[in-house]
């Protein structure tokens, strides 16, 4: 099988990213305290999640805001496999079908995860690709809404938003930075492959793209299956370094913190994708610690909670105005070494 | 008989709410393509004035009333001058993200300078009082509610199809660079399209208000995902599409609630969007949209 000169340069490209993410990965290990190791595993679950978003948005050009959803079933799918039915019996008494009666290794947890988010997302999936841009954001957000009312009402079975705990912790920051390495060369490998430019081209003319045998529906909906099973693997991801889950961190606040990463950092590029994860998971860190009112320079700031999320809402509106391809446009990061 | 009728008035209530939202959305989208997701932080604007004036000890429901619905107007137009103009003629998608970031910015205003939590307002709980219609006991609010929106959609066609203003914006919807080589300023279409936008809200918000009793900052984001749903089942941008979108949605949400057993009260809103869902299988683009070919100019 020989490799297009694309895709050539995007193995060049994913490799220096990867680089960048063992780097980032091997110095928090070695220097980190405890807290920033989390800091630190939490921005490579939300990096997952941002590249899991690219594969839809960045090559169909539809803004999606159900991932998050995604991330919860792949999650929460996980957790009832692996937790330990003893553990199940208390957290989960009256679930039904069984549920708390089973048990699975952390492996094959993963894959059952998988494919039930991969076969909901495909269901979900026939629907949003036959909507216009604009209707399939609108349902996106239905889809949203629809998956975190099941995780609440469902308290049998997703505890709601009571904390799902008893989650084997089998996960390190190392596995981590592993799956998102991998995670970089899949997205950039489909961006670059027949299916992503094939896609891209739909997006930038569908009128054109059909006339050249392009099927548009079917490539966005492989497009949309790929990066929901992506997502499910960034929710288990989340699910087995933490050991609990609940419903809360799979819904707004998490759509839209995902979604400014993306758009800052550019959301045509897998590199706009890292960048802009790295740059807001940091930048917020910062933007916390004065929303807790500290001191600076002798002067008392207040406290201002909310100002993290005034923070992200005007990194979307400036990012917008004044850039509306992001920080990265449709620039990959091996075009800094070997030219255009 | 009176179980039929209440449950005719709630469907009718609910579907004038959402139409009126939709229209607001609607009538933006036609005309700039901006999908508004701050249409929520709108309603909530109106709300927390209501605050202001109980604050100040202004409890004349006029005033009231009239104030909520100006800070809503004034809030929908500043928007556009200073959130929106930037992304004018950027694509939907631009436009739709700044919208995003918008609503989430105000949301968080609202957070941090009023209260995270419900404030109550009582001055306008005189809305609502039970009236005997013929021996079938309703509620006024929802009988002001319904008749509120059918004066509004009469209204607005009238200026829609009768000022020069009105033809200039029907006329932006199809072709702005037209209506801009006649002489016709775009600050102004545009202004007026939020204008109209924010009182649809404004309007929305004191049947909201007086249905709720408290405001918080995510109050908008309910009624405003309906009434988007509500756009997208009628047709994006089509403005008769939004009414009846809105009604349907309105009758289907009632119709739900019917035939639905109180236990599985949560799951509400799973089966009107699943309902939906099934709808946009059949009509794709929505009900109201005229078929047309992908690449057609319109």
């Amino acid at each position: 099988m020989t490799l297009s000169r694309s895709q050539r340069r995007g193995l060049v490209g994913a490799a220096m990213l990867a680089a960048l993410l063992v780097a980032i990965g091997v110095a928090t290990t070695y220097f980190g305290s405890r807290y920033q190791l989390r800091i630190v595993y939490g921005a490579y679950v939300n990096l997952m999640a941002v590249l899991a978003l690219q594969v839809f948005m960045g090559n169909a050009r539809i803004t999606n805001l159900s991932h998050s959803a995604f991330m919860g079933i792949g999650a929460y799918a996980a957790a009832i496999c692996v937790t330990p039915v003893a553990m199940k019996k208390i957290s989960l008494p009256s679930a039904p079908w069984g549920l708390n009666a089973f048990e699975l290794d952390p492996f094959t947890s993963a894959l059952v995860a998988l494919l039930i988010t991969g076969a909901i997302a495909f269901l979900v999936g026939l629907f949003i690709v036959r909507l216009s841009g604009i209707g399939a954001t609108i349902v996106s957000l239905a889809v949203l809404v629809i998956v975190h009312s099941l995780f609440l009402y469902r308290t049998d079975i997703f505890k709601g938003n009571q904390a799902f705990f008893g989650i084997p912790q089998v996960f390190t920051l190392t596995s981590a930075v592993v799956l998102s390495v991998l995670m970089v060369f899949v997205v950039r490998g489909f961006r670059e492959s027949r299916w992503g430019i094939a896609l891209r081209a739909s997006a930038d003319d569908e009128v054109g793209a059909a006339s050249m045998a392009v099927d548009f529906h079917r490539l966005r909906l492989i497009a949309w299956v790929l990066s929901c099973s992506l997502l499910a693997v960034a929710g288990i991801a989340y699910a087995y370094f933490l050991g609990t889950i609940s419903a809360r961190p799979f819904y707004f606040n998490h759509v839209f913190l995902t979604l400014a990463m993306l758009i800052l950092g550019g959301m045509r590029t897998v590199t706009g994708a890292v960048l802009g994860t790295f740059l807001i998971s940091f930048g917020l860190e910062w933007v916390r610690w004065l929303e807790t009112g500290p001191e600076v320079f002798g002067i008392d700031l207040p406290e201002v909670l909310g100002l993290s999320g005034v923070a992200l809402g005007a990194v979307i509106v400036l990012t917008m105005a004044l850039r509306p391809g992001g920080i990265m446009g449709n620039r990959e990061i091996e075009e800094f070494a070997l030219g255009r | 008989m009176e179980y039929v009728a209440q449950q005719v008035m709630n469907a009718l209530s609910f579907g004038a709410e959402y139409a009126l939202l939709a229209l607001g959305l609607a009538i933006v989208f036609s005309i700039m393509g901006l999908v508004n997701f701050a249409h929520g932080e709108i309603i909530a604007v109106g709300g927390y004035t209501m605050v202001a004036m109980a604050a100040l000890a202004l409890n004349n429901p006029l005033i009231v009333i009239g104030a909520a619905v100006l800070a809503a107007v004034l809030a929908s137009v500043t928007l556009e001058r200073v959130a929106f103009r930037p992304v004018r003629y950027a694509d939907p998608t631009t436009g739709l993200l700044t919208a995003f970031g918008v609503s989430i910015v105000l949301q968080n205003l609202f957070l941090l300078l009023v209260s995270p939590r419900p404030i109550a307002v009582t001055s306008i709980y005189f809305l609502e009082w039970p009236i005997d219609l013929g021996g079938i006991r309703i509620s006024s609010l929802q009988l002001f509610e319904a008749l509120a929106t059918v004066i509004v959609i009469v209204l607005m066609m009238l200026f829609l199809k009768r000022t020069v203003l009105g033809l200039a914006m029907r006329a932006a919807a199809l072709d702005f660079e037209m209506v801009r080589l006649t002489g016709i300023r775009a600050n102004r279409v545009f202004a007026a399209a939020f204008m109209i936008s924010g009182l649809l809200a404004g309007i929305a918000c004191v049947f909201i208000m007086a249905r709720r009793g408290s405001v918080d900052p995510h109050m908008g984001f309910d009624p405003v995902l309906k009434a988007f749903v509500a756009c997208v089942v009628g047709g994006f941008g089509s403005l008769p599409g939004a009414v009846l979108g809105g009604f349907l949605l309105g009758a289907i949400e009632v119709a739900i609630l019917v035939i639905l057993p109180q236990s599985l009260g949560g799951m509400t809103d799973a089966l009107v969007f699943g309902i939906i869902a099934l709808l946009l299988i059949w009509r794709p683009d929505g009900i109201l949209t005229p078929r047309s070919e992908k690449g057609d100019k319109r």
